[in-house]
């Protein structure tokens, strides 16, 4: 063990002090996905887009046909925006309740995630912001499929 | 050792490969419903993979409902040889692929042709590239069997001129892994007994047992279309009269459509019966439907 002197101990404190940002430039905080897929905003647009694939897809569609797309819509928005960490609450039910017995194959999953990807492909973000997106939504997999 | 069963099989292949080409040239439709390149494109032995090594996952783009049919030409040209393969390969429901493939490999400088005929199969045990933690394994099986050059295979000390690959196969998506990007890794590993792939024989002088070898790839998707990467397949090295190392190569593969893919590469091959550091490069077409 090394003994540390107080001397030195005390400079070590007062550097840790200042890098933490005494100098005033408070250090931003690194965004959200949530503010890198645009806010409300981008959000708001990538729901648009992507209701508007859904409902061009025959197969995937007809999973709707019961649906009040209103509903889903803003229900989907508040996923989306929780799951990227925005400030929103989604009051929906978890997504194994969400889907259970609407007999979803993995082709219709797969369908899903293609026109999504779609959908980010057409809007102004990084790769790094769809792909992160992508990451955070095939985690549900297991839960999505679990009583299928 | 043209038998009319092989000779049926042959007009089979060209028969598919002819309508595949038609149908997915005049089908605009999906070919399958998983995400575009997660299937890989046809390997030199026929499996959906690499360029080189097989993956985990199975060939084209089905899912659970789904049958996918894909044929692929390749070529590669080397210092001392030129490499041609024809393949094709059906994957049943995103759980069995069954696959054929044609190998005739120039021999340029040595003089002659040695050919060999791949029959093989895969069946996914479980998961997937995109959503299962631990990606998708499949188990492989290869049949090999060398048609014209099997005295060639003889004279430099192989036991065998068919025998049989057996690979555990793993393929994983990482998402927003590499500069945002997508990277997709996947690993094999492999029970043969194969020289140069089965076109120098099987077994040999200097060691006539089975060998567990291990093959690798990573791939990053520079967009959802265009993957570029590296690859390494570990080999036996079987025979007394020359050395054998590993096969490597970059690559680059591009999905045109669903129904078309491009793969270029730049093999490293390294020392192929005694003629040394065979390089060159390698173009594969690819339609699926």
């Amino acid at each position: 063990m090394y003994p540390i002197s107080t001397r030195g101990y005390v400079a070590a404190l007062l550097l840790a002090w200042a890098l933490s940002g005494c100098a005033g430039a408070q250090p931003q905080p690194a965004p959200t996905l949530y503010q890198k897929l645009g806010g409300e905003k981008g959000m708001h647009a990538i729901v648009e887009d992507f209701a508007y694939r859904l409902a061009d897809d025959p197969e995937l569609v007809a999973f709707f046909a019961n649906t009040n797309i209103d509903y889903f819509v803003n229900s989907l928005q508040d996923y989306l925006c929780v799951i990227s960490d925005g400030p929103c609450v989604y009051r929906g039910a978890p997504m194994d309740k969400a889907h259970q017995h609407m007999g979803i194959h993995e082709a219709d999953f797969n369908r899903l995630v293609d026109a999504l990807q779609a959908t980010l492909l057409d809007q102004p973000i990084s790769a790094s912001a769809r792909n992160q997106l992508l990451k955070r939504l095939a985690a549900q997999h297991a839960a999505v499929m679990r009583y299928q | 050792m043209a038998s009319p069963l092989r000779r049926w099989l042959r007009r089979l292949l060209v028969g598919a490969t002819a309508l595949a080409a038609v149908t997915a040239l005049a089908m605009p439709a999906q070919a399958g419903s998983r995400l575009l390149g997660t299937g890989g494109v046809t390997q030199i032995e026929g499996a959906a993979g690499g360029g080189l090594s097989p993956w985990g996952v199975l060939a084209g783009t089905a899912s659970d409902t789904e049958v996918a049919v894909s044929v692929a030409a390749s070529e590669a040209w080397l210092d001392d040889y030129g490499l041609r393969v024809r393949g094709i390969g059906v994957n049943w429901h995103d759980r069995v692929e069954v696959s054929y493939a044609r190998q005739r490999l120039a021999l340029d400088t040595l003089g002659g042709v040695l050919e060999q005929e791949i029959y093989g199969a895969k069946l996914r045990l479980f998961g997937d590239p995109l959503y299962h933690p631990w990606g998708s394994w499949s188990l492989g099986v290869q049949h090999k069997r060398l048609g014209r050059g099997q005295a060639l295979a003889r004279a430099v000390g192989a036991e065998a001129t068919q025998g049989n690959d057996l690979y555990l196969a793993g393929s994983k998506l990482f998402f927003d892994a590499v500069a945002g990007r997508n990277l997709l890794a996947n690993l094999t590993l492999r029970s043969t007994r194969a020289n140069q792939g089965g076109l120098l024989g099987f077994g040999g002088d200097r060691d006539s047992g089975r060998s567990l070898v291990a093959e690798g790839s990573l791939g990053l998707f520079l967009t959802p279309a265009w993957v570029v990467g590296v690859e390494y397949r570990q080999k036996p090295d079987n025979l007394g009269f020359a050395e054998e190392q590993a096969w490597q190569d970059v690559f680059t593969a591009l999905f045109l459509t669903r129904h078309l893919s491009l793969t270029g590469a730049w093999l490293d091959l390294g020392d192929i019966a005694g003629l040394e550091n065979q390089r060159g490069g390698y173009l594969s077409l690819q339609l699926a439907l």
